[in-house]
């Protein structure tokens, strides 16, 4: 019987089986595929990072090494068990000539090493540790796949050839977040390549046990060992290795959540459909004697059925996605040591959304208990409770059309049944504006403001070289002669030791100069005057607990010095975590020399960049806007495309669910409507009843989504960007975008969903619905 | 003279393939203007079916349906709409009330349609109305703080908001008590005795003889038609009245 009960309920309602089979096939595949996905890149991860012996910290440094203290240190420290210093030679992008062309645009650092005896192997794609000959290069893996490089090509590096190898897994630098990317070759090559480039030092350790990092880290602080580059430790190239994937699949799990919710909500509209299409007949069901549970068996099977179909559609094409899904992960990282359990989880991940797609149906279903026989059987339909909207009276209207009156009366007074809509257009709105609104700000010419860097027109980076204050001051020289410069200033990065409240110290970078000539926007106080002050950015203080008018204490040339803070401001830049003051020490480490100039005349700009760029090979020379494209432009443009997509997936979310809910609606007000219809309502008046109410919710939620999009949208995205250290964050809103278009797309949305939901009140007969 | 309602060879039926039943079967019938006519018949006969066509309610299969001169068979789903909403009044067994709306917005409701604008008008003809059909007071009350007598009551009022040419009652007394039955046929009396047309189907052979013509429906057709004459309860308490239609129904049961 519930076969044939099932097969004539699928035939009378396809379209509505097939939406709600879709979506659970949608989102079993997507928990599937994350599932999938989870297991293999963390068994991925440890795989590479194993077979690498990855160290578990790394210290950078360039310029001078004091090769046998390190080696003292090394031993004396009883947490280490291996000890190396790897040599990295920086080589300038364009003297990677590939036949498809040099990397000379290329924002890394490239360089040359040379395969470690210790640890810190660099493998090929079986995961072995390669073996190179003279004349041969192995190349970052992200080249090969960025078609850059070809395996079997030539390339020249710094004049000389090699053959493409094959390409390299590198547990340390391969991810894209890591800026540096080593290129393998042989011992000989590398001496003889050394006078073209600059080399940069890898201190690394390999501790007897992990848990003793952060003591480890504290006494090679404490030693006053060669430091002037990042720090880096295992947990960090744990954490890199696995983001770009992990970030796809906390995508993949946020829009299965998405896509679940959505069948969530496809069932329980067209579940509440057709308990009101049958309430007369569940009514007899129970008046007859039936029990709920078997009332509740006819629907349950249907929606199980639906359930286990689309749940084995949608297990079936996790198993079609998840190579192209996994390709990534394979190359990068090789196979995981768990991949057997993966499918295994991928089913019960699975069979989760199936038992509670059941679950849910039969949550749904307990509604039959509320039903009375006697009111089914005499009504044919739910006589829900009528609350709110009492003051509102047709006879007192002389505002409104008596169809828009109609409309927004139902509203007030079924509240409880319109919530779900409003939740839903609230959330789309708030999905369409805060993308946008995000895109917008850091897309909009005010955002170096977030950046830690005053505004002018050009910029000249002077890092990873030695005699950094000699350059700068060189490149200061010629500037000071040059007409076209308006006014510039350098600003030099150096490390010092701070004392924390706590006794213990740490390593703060200072970046020393005259703060007013391109002055930026303080958080808090202002630009750092005296030799006694100092301006944090607002991660530095929020970590160390210091607020405007503090003090911190500061080894400066040997001594301990009390600084005021006098200032805070934004900083998404070197992670967030940036000071500035005015005072010299020249015996200080020296990181990094950033030149910030304005042109005289700016239409100039090209010619000088070339010309200090010409001039000056060991700088970096980009206008400011560059800068910004080069830092973010990935990010903008991942964000412009993200929030097209969101206004995408929220119009399409807005559609499918106004259409389900206005066809529950027309069918659960199937008597009012024959009552309405027997006295001379048209089929258009009905029409502008639904319009009225849609209208109405669409207006709130709109308001609402918009309200919030605005105020906790704002937050969330400020707390997101304060933990990358930009304060007081606020939107740039595009009014056009936010108060325009967006609200007539999701008006149209609605109207059109309503339009089509509604035409089946056009077939509503007062003859079958009113009859006695 | 011509009739206001004329039914030409309705005929109507409801199933399909070997299930399909012929509800009306080639039915024609005329109700003159100021009539107050009852029809009545078996379970099944078609009654409702007849009063649902007549009223441009429910399409026919075949044959025609002319009301005041036009062809309501022809009339676009628009037009019918408007015809049943400024010429026709209907009261069911069932109140047929919208829940969210309170008793005087129930009445309101079709009349307000067009006539936001004189809203205040409005109102005071309903709450004459109310008052006339005794259920003065209950404006502003939810439906369901009524009785179904008062309901039936409001009912009648709506229909008879838009001053209707005729009322289709389908079983207006059906779901009352005797006395709310009496109370609501006094009413109905009352309303025809001003001019308009009433068409009632029932079952109850009581509330038939306080009509002026009883029409019997067996099978989709029209198998008799009996004349009570007219009734004037002041003089008559109805028994004979009953006794004579009772036994005519008995005969027409028999055919």
């Amino acid at each position: 019987m519930y076969l044939r009960i099932l097969r004539n309920d699928i035939r009378r309602s396809k379209a509505i089986t097939l939406t709600t089979m879709l979506f659970v096939a949608a989102a079993t595949m997507l928990v599937a595929l994350a599932a999938v996905l989870v297991v293999n890149l963390s068994g991925a991860i440890d795989t590479l990072m194993t077979q690498s012996k990855t160290p578990h910290f790394t210290q950078m440094h360039a310029g001078e090494l004091d090769t046998a203290r390190l080696a003292a240190f090394a031993q004396q420290n009883q947490a280490v068990a291996d000890f190396q210093t790897l040599e990295f030679l920086n080589v300038d992008g364009a003297q990677f000539v590939f036949e498809s062309g040099s990397l000379a645009t290329s924002v890394q650092d490239n360089g040359l090493a040379m395969q470690s005896e210790t640890f810190d192997f660099l493998l090929n794609l079986d995961g072995e540790v390669i073996t190179v000959a003279d004349g041969e290069i192995y190349v970052p893996i992200t080249y090969i796949q960025g078609g850059i490089a070809r395996v079997g090509e030539t390339v020249t590096v710094a004049g000389k050839r090699f053959t493409i190898a094959g390409a390299l897994r590198d547990s340390q630098m391969q991810p894209l977040l890591s800026s540096s990317k080593r290129f393998l070759v042989s011992h000989n090559d590398f001496t003889a390549l050394k006078q073209f480039g600059s080399v940069e030092y890898l201190i690394e350790f390999r501790l007897h046990n992990m848990d003793r990092l952060g003591a480890f880290e504290a006494a090679y602080t404490a030693a006053g060992l060669e430091a002037n580059g990042p720090t880096l430790t295992y947990a960090l190239f744990r954490l890199f290795n696995g983001l770009a994937d992990g970030l796809m699949i906390a995508v993949i799990l946020l829009v299965s959540v998405l896509v679940i919710a959505i069948a969530f909500l496809c069932i329980r509209f067209s579940l509440l459909a057709k308990i009101e299409d049958d309430y007369r007949e569940i009514g007899v069901m129970k008046a007859i004697g039936l029990r709920v549970a078997d009332i509740k068996r006819i629907y349950l099977t249907q929606y199980v059925a639906i359930a286990a179909v689309g749940s084995l559609l949608g297990y079936g094409l996790s198993l079609l996605f998840r190579d192209a899904l996994l390709a990534n992960i394979r190359l990068y990282m090789g196979e995981s040591a768990n991949a057997t359990f993966a499918p295994l989880l991928g089913i019960f991940s699975v069979t989760l959304v199936f038992v509670a797609i059941s679950a849910y149906v039969n949550g749904v279903l307990g509604r039959f208990r509320h039903i009375s026989p006697a009111e089914a059987v005499r009504f044919g339909v739910s006589q829900e409770k009528a609350g709110g909207g009492r003051h509102f009276r047709l006879s007192a209207n002389r505002w409104l059309g008596t169809n828009m009156f109609l409309g927004i009366k139902d509203v007030l007074a079924r509240k409880s049944l319109y919530v779900t809509m409003l939740t839903v257009l609230v959330l789309a709105a708030f999905i369409i504006i805060v993308p946008q609104n995000l895109h917008n700000t850091i897309a909009s010419d005010t955002f170096i403001t977030y950046m830690g860097v005053g505004n002018s027109d050009l910029r000249i980076d002077i890092q990873q070289t030695d005699h950094i204050a000699e350059k700068a001051a060189e490149i200061a020289a010629v500037m000071a002669n040059d007409q076209a410069i308006a006014r510039f200033v350098v600003l030099t990065t150096q490390t010092f030791r701070v004392q924390l409240n706590d006794s213990s110290d740490e390593r703060l970078k200072v970046e020393l100069g005259d703060h007013s000539v391109f002055p930026l926007t303080y958080a808090e106080g202002r630009a750092p005057a005296a030799a006694n002050e100092i301006a944090l950015s607002v991660l530095n203080a929020s970590e160390m607990g210091k607020t405007v008018g503090d003090v911190i204490t500061l080894v400066i040339d040997g001594r301990t010095s009390t600084l005021t803070v006098c200032g805070t401001y934004s900083d998404l830049t070197n992670g967030g975590k940036t000071a500035k003051a005015v005072f010299s020490d020249p015996s200080a480490d020296t990181m990094w020399s950033v030149i910030t100039a304005e042109l005289a005349d700016p239409t100039l700009l090209d010619e000088k960049i070339a010309a200090y760029a010409d001039r000056f090979a060991f700088a970096k020379v980009s206008d400011i806007d560059e800068y910004i494209r080069q830092t973010y432009g990935g990010t903008i443009n991942a964000m412009g495309a993200a929030s097209y997509a969101a206004i995408g997936v929220a119009l399409a979310l807005t559609v499918l669910i106004t259409l389900l809910f206005i066809r529950m609606l027309v069918a659960k007000d199937r008597y009012a409507i024959a009552v309405m219809k027997a006295f001379g309502f048209t089929n258009a008046d009905i029409r502008a009843q639904y319009v009225a109410r849609s209208v109405f919710v669409l207006l709130l939620g709109m308001l609402l989504g918009t309200l919030l999009a605005n105020t906790l949208g704002e937050r969330l995205v400020g707390a997101v960007m304060a933990s990358f250290g930009a304060a007081s964050f606020t939107f740039i809103v595009n009014p056009a975008f936010a108060y325009l278009l967006s609200p007539l797309l999701m008006a149209s949305a609605v109207l059109a969903s309503t339009f089509f939901g509604t035409l089946d009140a056009g077939h509503i007969k007062i003859s079958e619905n009113i009859k006695d | 003279m011509q009739p206001l309602i004329r039914g030409e060879n309705i005929t109507k039926s409801f199933g399909v393939g070997t299930e399909k039943r012929n509800v009306l079967d080639g039915i024609s019938v005329d109700i003159q203007q100021g009539e107050f006519v009852a029809v009545m018949g078996p379970s099944g006969s078609g009654k409702s079916t007849l009063l649902y066509a007549l009223s441009g309610m429910d399409s026919v299969d075949s044959g025609r349906v002319i009301f005041d001169g036009a062809n309501v068979s022809a009339l676009k789903e628009n037009e019918l709409a408007d015809l049943r909403r400024t010429n026709m009044g209907f009261v069911f067994q069932q109140p047929t009330l919208l829940r969210n709306l309170n008793i005087l917005d129930n009445i309101l409701l079709p009349s307000m349609r067009d006539g936001r604008k004189h809203g205040a008008r409005l109102t005071e003809k309903a709450t004459m109305l109310m008052e006339k059909t005794g259920i003065a007071g209950l404006e502003k009350r939810d439906i369901t703080q009524a009785s179904g007598g008062q309901l039936q009551r409001v009912g009648i009022c709506r229909a008879l908001m838009g001053d209707p040419k005729i009322i289709f009652g389908d079983e207006p007394t059906g779901a009352l008590n005797s006395t709310s039955a009496n109370e609501i046929m006094r009413l109905l009396a009352e309303i025809h005795r001003t001019g308009v047309t009433i068409l009632l189907v029932t079952h109850d052979v009581g509330v038939a003889t306080k009509t002026e013509r009883v029409l019997f429906i067996l099978d989709g057709r029209i198998a008799g038609e009996y004349l009570p004459g007219v009734y004037d309860e002041t003089r008559d308490d109805g028994k004979a009245r009953e006794e004579a239609l009772t036994a005519w129904l008995a005969e027409m049961n028999h055919v």
